[in-house]
């Protein structure tokens, strides 16, 4: 009995529209990539459910870690070159012992002290710039205490706390 | 990959000017397509739209000070350990749980819309535990509240009360 041979179906498929939108689709991906600089300080953020976005540009951050050391960065290289320079005219080192120039060092470490002058001097240099208090979850309250303060005497009355968003419905304490 | 097929000359007259051969290139796409696929995938995974978030906080001014009633105003106070104790005016302290705090806090702001209400966190309370009132305020909506440092009175009258 002779075999039924299965009939061969050549199928083709024209995939140049395909290949047309995902070259569409890797062009718009690469260009408007940015790539996530690497964190300067380690932070574990709180959670809120606040939905505001932060801008873009003309940010200042006040970071505060998990041990209550103040850093602080500021968006504009210019600015940071103003600002942070005559604090550390050599550099910072960075984790590798290396010296970095500070206008390329996103969060400075600075003390408590100089916080309300460098305030004022970043704001006189652009006035358009906002307040972010980036701080660890588990950080003392004392710091944070000290940077409103100091924000209040600079005249910064209106800032913002960077949080994650809480996925659950209320937050816990 | 890419196959030159020459096609035939047609004709069979040869005129003058001569005819141009042509040329049938076929070039195989099909690397270029899976690179291109493969830079799409990576693109899609690496790229983050989102902005941080934040939570804005409106302050009044160093130099403003407001005379409130003491009756509509509520002192909230959070110890080093974390624990909130509230009060109104000048009454004594008391403490309230967590799971409590966001029903109170809406209670108390429809019962007396004028309230405003005064944060005081201790030098050694965790950071997260402002942001978790100022968020319950936030979503409760109550949008009149101030932060203010806690004082050694204020340190006295919470360990009054056991805080």
């Amino acid at each position: 009995m002779p075999k039924i041979k299965k009939r061969r179906l050549g199928v083709k498929i024209d995939m140049t529209p395909m290949v047309d939108v995902a070259t569409l689709l890797v062009l718009f991906f690469m260009l408007t990539t940015q790539f996530k600089p690497p964190e300067d300080v380690q932070v574990i953020l709180p959670d809120s459910h606040s939905e505001f976005k932060l801008p873009e540009s003309d940010v200042m951050t006040v970071t505060v870690n998990k041990q209550g050391q103040i850093f602080m960065g500021v968006d504009a290289q210019q600015l940071r070159k103003a600002l942070f320079e005559p604090m550390f005219p050599n550099g910072i080192q960075d984790k590798d012992g290396r010296m970095v120039p500070v206008w390329l060092v996103g969060a400075v470490p600075i003390q408590e002290k100089d916080l309300l002058q460098l305030t004022v001097q970043a704001r006189v240099s652009n006035p358009r710039l906002r307040t972010v208090i980036k701080a660890d979850k588990d950080a003392p309250y004392g710091p944070i205490m000290d940077i409103m303060n100091d924000l209040q005497k600079a005249n910064v009355t209106r800032f913002n706390l960077q949080t994650d968003l809480a996925h659950d419905v209320k937050g816990g304490l | 990959m890419a196959d030159v097929q020459t096609a035939e000359t047609r004709g069979k007259k040869k005129s003058k000017h001569k005819k141009k051969r042509r040329v049938n290139v076929r070039v195989d796409m099909t690397p270029m397509v899976d690179v291109m696929f493969l830079l799409l995938t990576f693109y899609m995974l690496t790229t983050a739209f989102s902005l941080p978030q934040t939570m804005e906080i409106n302050l009044p001014p160093n130099d403003a000070t407001v005379d409130v009633a003491q009756s509509n105003l509520l002192t909230l106070r959070v110890n080093a350990k974390g624990d909130i104790y509230w009060n109104k005016g000048t009454e004594p302290p008391a403490k309230i749980e967590w799971k409590d705090f966001s029903k109170f806090v809406s209670d108390q702001n429809k019962a007396n819309p004028r309230l405003i209400t005064l944060i005081k966190v201790d030098r050694e309370a965790k950071y997260n535990d402002m942001v978790d009132i100022i968020d319950a305020l936030n979503v409760e909506n109550v949008t009149r509240f101030s932060i203010a440092p806690m004082t050694d009175a204020d340190k006295t009258a919470l360990a009054k009360v056991g805080g």
